[in-house]
């Protein structure tokens, strides 16, 4: 797949296929459907990715490095809600000496984001769901403002040692919670008192109040 | 029961139960104090582990006899004077309680001769209001605190005291702490009348080793590695022990903050970080370290025993005292394998509290200097976390967001949803079905009429009668006018008034693109609507002008279009019923210039044609009301004019004559 050279394009790309549906796009794609998404997390994304020409495959890079644009599915049910929460990146627990909210990876992450929003009847197939219009967004000085504060508690909290006392509620518009693959999978970081031990990998999410409040400013639900 | 004020003693005895625990925390308290007084010479003499007797003399500067009484008195203290002294503690203590509290459990007696001073005088704080009793006596430079019976009117607490032993070594270990955080200070500690510790004052680094040595062991001083890391306005000195002098118990770890005895949760947690895996399961690090940093960065006011503070930014804290501890251990694990080169280089950062204005500063000096290592130390104001709470809200249904709009927004896109967004702020709906949505969206869209705006908020439908008598479905209404009653077309006047409306929001240049035209908004889903070849055809010529309009679409296929976007003013109305309308709307104008050989379509068709979307099919006396609110808003004094415009007098003649 080509990869678009300018936003512009990009946009171009992404608003024809508003829309459309997810077997629609497969289709022309060439691509089959999954029938269900448990063992294959993440299919809507790479779908996308690829039919837009994301390039990055590697995971540190924004999907388009060239242009420095993150592309975001955001699946929301008919009245425009989010779903879900939206993964943003896997929270470092180790390592954290001199990362502020300036460097981290978070913000890279969240300073642009094609959000494409997918309409999502869970009862309905797969490639029944429809793809929204696409926005291009960055963090206004309000919304950095909020990002940055949630992010500096829950590192704070990390480095303290307060991983495990982290839940869902800290945090305005940002949370932390276990990326779970499964509950095997773990990795170190340290204790109440600094002793180094094992625990489930976190990762950063936006909750649903923040990107519901995007997608409200950016588009007309009808 | 009646509410009554405590008398003082009881009041004492109560603050007693947070700071008096044992003879050790008096012992504690009492030789703060001599500290605070500039003492080098302190004497600590004890006996039955404190419970009989407990003697401190030091030759610090006294308390002359004008201030002995007040000296006993709860929140008298001569270390603080006001509530910016409390923003930065220099002193030990502080609270002003030590000494009453105290006295009120037990037989205090306190006697001080201040150098200026020819004699000494003793003070007595005796009774139930703990009245001072003044006496001459015989002391020397300094001051003398002797505690008898302590608890002996309180037994409950007498209960908790343990045998004469471990309360003595509860008192050793006191001292031992005390010693390590004071070398300039020498100690002797007499317990039954036997010399049991004696801490010579120590100047020189060895002769400070010598004490460390005293205190913690010589093993200790053997294994430990020594530490003296100044960093911005922050220094860490002291002595780490390296793992292999790993502890069973948690006995041999002192840390300090500015001189004071601390068992601290970040700081042990930052010391036991910087050993890592270093230290086998369950055994403790041992470690003397003291930390200095500015005095308004820490808060000792957090707990009476004052065992735990607060940093200001306790991350920066934390990453300081860790990297530098972990350096120290990795350098000297480096030679036995052990610790892999990780490279930790001193990239600390402040914490900052990140607010809107602060963000925006930061971003733009952060760009230009190198990111991690020398972030520049800004003045960044604290307790600022609370603040920016304020802006939450739920994002979805905030009328306006301030900030948004805001003409110094860094980010420029070019897109049109740009365009949209920012100025949709602005913009909202020109009616709704709910009355209170009014005023906003008209203050919004005539900012120069705010004021009648206002006007017409404040008075309430109910304390007004309303203008319009009846309305007759679905879109008339009876209203009384001048020469009589007048039947009022809701359409018609809803349709000037609308039309206006976008012209207005029209020609109101967007400040940012000085483009004119309707703010556009993008729809959520696309909307494939089939025209008429009639329709589609209007729709093809007039593109570019629906486009200004904002109204966006792609031709798809055969009489179908996608419509992607649409003026925000239409945004209660139905994207398809609406673009129908404006399309019909157009035709008929055009077929109307045809005859007049001009079928040229211009903005103000579109005024009027998307205006005519706006109007509803039907008015209720709520919606009538409100259009008539926003009549008044867009024509202000031309508003009777416009209402005859629109209407027919109410012809009752023949209604009349059947009542004759």
């Amino acid at each position: 797949m080509n990869i678009p050279s300018s936003e512009q394009e990009l946009i171009n790309r992404a608003t024809n296929l508003a829309g459309l549906t997810l077997g629609e796009i497969a289709e022309q794609a060439g691509i089959a459907v999954p029938k269900d998404l448990t063992r294959n997390k993440g299919w809507i994304g790479l779908l996308l990715e690829h039919v837009l020409g994301a390039s990055a495959s590697s995971r540190p890079e924004p999907d388009f490095p060239h242009l420095g644009i993150e592309l975001k599915t955001l699946p929301i049910n008919e009245q425009a809600k989010p779903l879900e929460t939206t993964f943003v990146s896997v929270a470092p627990l180790t390592g954290l000496v001199g990362i502020n909210w300036h460097n981290c990876y978070v913000r890279k992450k969240l300073a642009r984001v094609l959000w494409v929003p997918i309409i999502t009847d869970k009862a309905a197939p797969i490639s029944e769901r429809l793809v929204g219009t696409p926005f291009l967004w960055s963090p206004n000085a309000e919304e950095e403002a909020l990002l940055a504060q949630d992010w500096q508690e829950l590192t704070d909290m990390i480095v303290l040692g307060e991983v495990e006392n982290i839940h869902g509620k800290h945090g305005q518009v940002m949370q932390l919670r276990p990326k779970a693959a499964n509950s095997k999978a773990k990795t170190q970081a340290f204790d109440k008192k600094g002793k180094p031990f094992m625990t489930l990998p976190r990762g950063f999410y936006l909750k649903i109040n923040f990107t519901q409040g995007l997608l409200h400013r950016y588009l007309r639900i009808n | 029961m009646t509410i009554a004020i405590l008398p003082a003693r009881l009041a004492n005895q109560i603050a007693a139960g947070e700071v008096v625990e044992r003879p050790a925390s008096v012992i504690k308290e009492l030789i703060e104090n001599s500290l605070d007084a500039g003492a080098t010479f302190i004497n600590i003499d004890v006996d039955k582990g404190g419970i009989k007797k407990i003697k401190i003399t030091d030759n610090g500067h006294g308390i002359v006899k004008e201030e002995l009484a007040l000296a006993l008195s709860r929140h008298a203290t001569s270390k603080i004077k006001d509530l910016n002294d409390l923003e930065a503690i220099n002193s030990l203590g502080f609270r002003g309680e030590a000494l009453a509290s105290i006295s009120s459990v037990a037989r205090l007696t306190l006697t001080s001769k201040p150098k200026s001073q020819p004699t000494a005088w003793q003070a007595v704080a005796e009774g139930r209001d703990m009245t001072v009793d003044i006496k001459p006596a015989a002391h020397p430079d300094g001051t003398s605190i002797e505690v008898l019976d302590l608890f002996f009117n309180t037994p409950a607490r007498r209960k908790f005291l343990r045998t004469e032993k471990t309360e003595f070594n509860h008192i050793d270990e006191v001292i031992r702490r005390i010693a390590l955080a004071h070398f300039e200070v020498s100690f002797t500690l007499t317990h039954n009348g036997n010399i049991v510790r004696q801490y010579r004052s120590a100047n020189t680094q060895a002769q400070c080793t010598k004490r460390v040595a005293a205190v913690c062991g010589p093993k200790f001083i053997e294994h430990a590695l020594e530490v003296d890391c100044p960093h911005d306005s922050m220094k860490l000195s002291g002595w780490l022990a390296k793992p292999s002098f790993a502890r069973s118990q948690n006995d041999l770890s002192y840390s300090y903050v500015n001189g004071r005895m601390m068992r601290d949760k970040l700081i042990n947690h930052a010391i036991r970080q910087a050993y890592a895996d270093l230290l086998p399961a369950d055994t403790f690090p041992a470690f003397v370290l003291f930390l200095e940093l500015d005095h308004r960065e820490v808060d000792v006011n957090v707990h009476p025993s004052k065992h735990e503070v607060r940093f200001h930014q306790s991350r920066y804290v934390h990453d300081f005292i860790y990297s530098v501890c972990h350096k120290a251990l990795s350098s000297a694990m480096a030679g036995e394998g052990l610790f892999d080169s990780q490279s930790n280089d001193m990239a600390l950062v402040q914490e900052q509290s990140y607010t809107t204005e602060q963000l925006q500063t930061n971003s733009n000096t952060a760009r230009e200097g190198d990111l991690s290592t020398n972030y520049p130390r800004a003045d960044y104001p604290r307790a600022d976390y609370i603040k920016p709470l304020q802006h939450v809200r739920e994002v979805s249904n905030s009328p306006a967001m301030p900030g948004y709009s805001n003409e110094s927004q860094p980010y420029n896109r070019k897109t049109v949803s740009k365009a949209a967004t920012t100025n949709y702020q602005a913009l909202m709906t020109p009616y709704s079905e709910e009355s209170k949505v009014d005023t906003s969206s008209a203050n919004m869209t005539h900012p120069k009429s705010q004021q009648s705006a206002q006007e017409l908020y404040t008075v309430p439908s109910n304390a007004k009668p309303s203008l319009l008598l009846s309305i007759e479905k679905p879109g008339y209404a009876l209203y009384k006018a001048q020469g009589g009653c007048r039947v009022l077309s809701l359409f018609n006047l809803a349709k000037e008034i609308y039309s206006n409306l976008v012209a207005q929001s029209w020609q109101s240049k967007n400040e940012e693109t000085a483009v004119e035209g309707l703010v556009s908004q993008p729809l959520l889903l696309p909307v494939i609507i089939h025209l008429s070849d009639e329709q589609l055809a209007i729709a093809l010529t007039a593109q570019p002008l629906m486009e200004k309009a904002g109204i966006i679409f792609v031709e798809q296929s055969k009489n179908k279009i996608q419509v992607r976007q649409f003026p925000a003013l239409l945004r209660e109305q139905d994207v398809s019923n609406a673009l129908t309308v404006i399309l019909d709307n157009f035709i008929s104008i055009v077929s109307d210039k045809y005859n007049n050989n001009d079928d040229q379509l211009v903005e103000i068709d579109c005024y009027q044609s998307i205006g005519l979307a706006m109007v509803l099919p039907e008015y209720d006396e709520l919606q009538a009301d409100i259009l008539l609110k926003q009549a008044k808003n867009i024509f202000n004094e031309q508003i009777t004019q416009q209402l005859l415009l629109n209407s027919v007098p109410l012809d009752l003649t023949s209604h009349i004559k059947q009542l004759l």
